[in-house]
């Protein structure tokens, strides 16, 4: 059986991920950034013991929503660093390779991970909501690799 | 030299960021880890239960989950409670197997004492009739059990459904008043 606290853990280990990428791309993004995402890193631990703190006075339910949050914003930073680089740093090339080597990838796993989640905890969780919010992610998605893999449509929409 | 003044180069930067990286990352793994071990036990109702029976020995002590019986032995008589003590399986949802174990006897085999008994039958019935049975019996100054394993094999109690324990006792014509039987015997149940 999954525990909700398998999203912290993965967003965790995402931050930790995007920090060793800033870091690696230092000159295109600000000097603080890949401390910052330490730093978002080491509040997920501090999620994790939290959680295990109080494994029995929260519930499931709480659990869940909770370490969704963190995930979400986890992976909002992974989406926006790919809007950032292409949108205002207009690299597209690395663009386009952060959205598969990087947003894809984890996106997906989460999606996955967290569709699973859901559908073993069926009767617990609003899987209708849940089902709303990936779809929307999906499009998101969808939309963003279109701008992405085409620049000239980016173009199009400004004029 | 202030601290704010030493430059890092990126390999540096991004080993001491890859060296933090990776502890967190394995203290995370360890929390996540003591998290899925958590054992969980919770205290629930048995499934299957002891109860009272209607010819159930004066003085005996049932419980849900134990039941001391104090019965009598008369010499050369055999002495029978058709209905010792009910074992009902309250799983409305399934049914479940069960044995009985012998655990321990006293007098111990090879003491004089044994010679107060001939034989302590504990036999399971149901509505249809015998099922299975855990009997003593004495040789001399041994217990000999039957079956001689020291445990029944596993019989499925459906749900809902209440069996009984007929327990059968008898002494010799020779035995001493006063001598008391202690036998321990474990309901193995499979949940």
């Amino acid at each position: 059986m999954l525990l909700p606290e398998l999203f912290a853990m993965l967003s965790s280990d995402l931050f930790l991920l995007l920090s060793l990428l800033t870091c690696l791309l230092e000159d295109r993004f600000p000097k603080a950034v890949p401390y910052v995402y330490q730093m978002a890193a080491i509040m997920g631990f501090g999620h994790l013991l939290v959680s295990r703190m109080f494994l029995t006075v929260f519930d499931e339910h709480m659990r869940f929503w909770y370490n969704l949050f963190y995930l979400a914003v986890a992976l909002a930073n992974v989406v926006a660093i790919n809007l950032y680089l292409a949108v205002s740093k207009k690299k597209w090339t690395l663009a386009k390779v952060w959205s598969s080597a990087v947003t894809f990838p984890t996106v997906f796993i989460s999606v996955l991970f967290v569709y699973n989640y859901g559908y073993l905890q069926g009767e617990t969780f609003p899987l209708l909501i849940l089902n709303l919010i990936l779809v929307l992610l999906l499009v998101i998605l969808g939309i963003s690799f279109s701008v992405l893999l085409g620049p000239k449509l980016l173009e199009k929409w400004r004029r | 030299m202030k601290i704010g003044n030493i430059r890092l180069t990126k390999s540096t930067k991004f080993l001491i960021l890859l060296l933090t990286s990776l502890l967190v990352a394995a203290a995370n793994a360890a929390i996540f880890y003591n998290l899925t071990m958590q054992p969980q036990v919770s205290v629930s109702s048995p499934a299957l239960k002891f109860s009272t029976a209607p010819d159930e020995p004066s003085g005996s002590t049932v419980n849900d989950a134990w039941c001391r019986l104090t019965a009598k032995s008369y010499p050369n008589a055999t002495l029978t409670y058709e209905q010792a003590v009910y074992i009902n399986n309250t799983d409305g949802g399934s049914a479940h197997s069960f044995r009985l174990r012998h655990v321990s006897i006293t007098p111990a085999n090879g003491t004089s004492g044994v010679g107060n008994w001939t034989s302590i039958k504990f036999l399971v019935y149901n509505s249809s009739g015998y099922v299975f049975s855990l009997n003593y019996t004495v040789s001399g100054t041994d217990w000999i059990l039957e079956p001689s394993v020291g445990e029944t094999s596993y019989y499925s109690i459906p749900l809902d459904t209440g069996w009984w324990i007929r327990l059968e006792t008898l002494s010799p014509a020779t035995a001493a008043t006063g001598n008391v039987c202690e036998i321990q015997i474990e309901v193995d149940v499979q949940e």
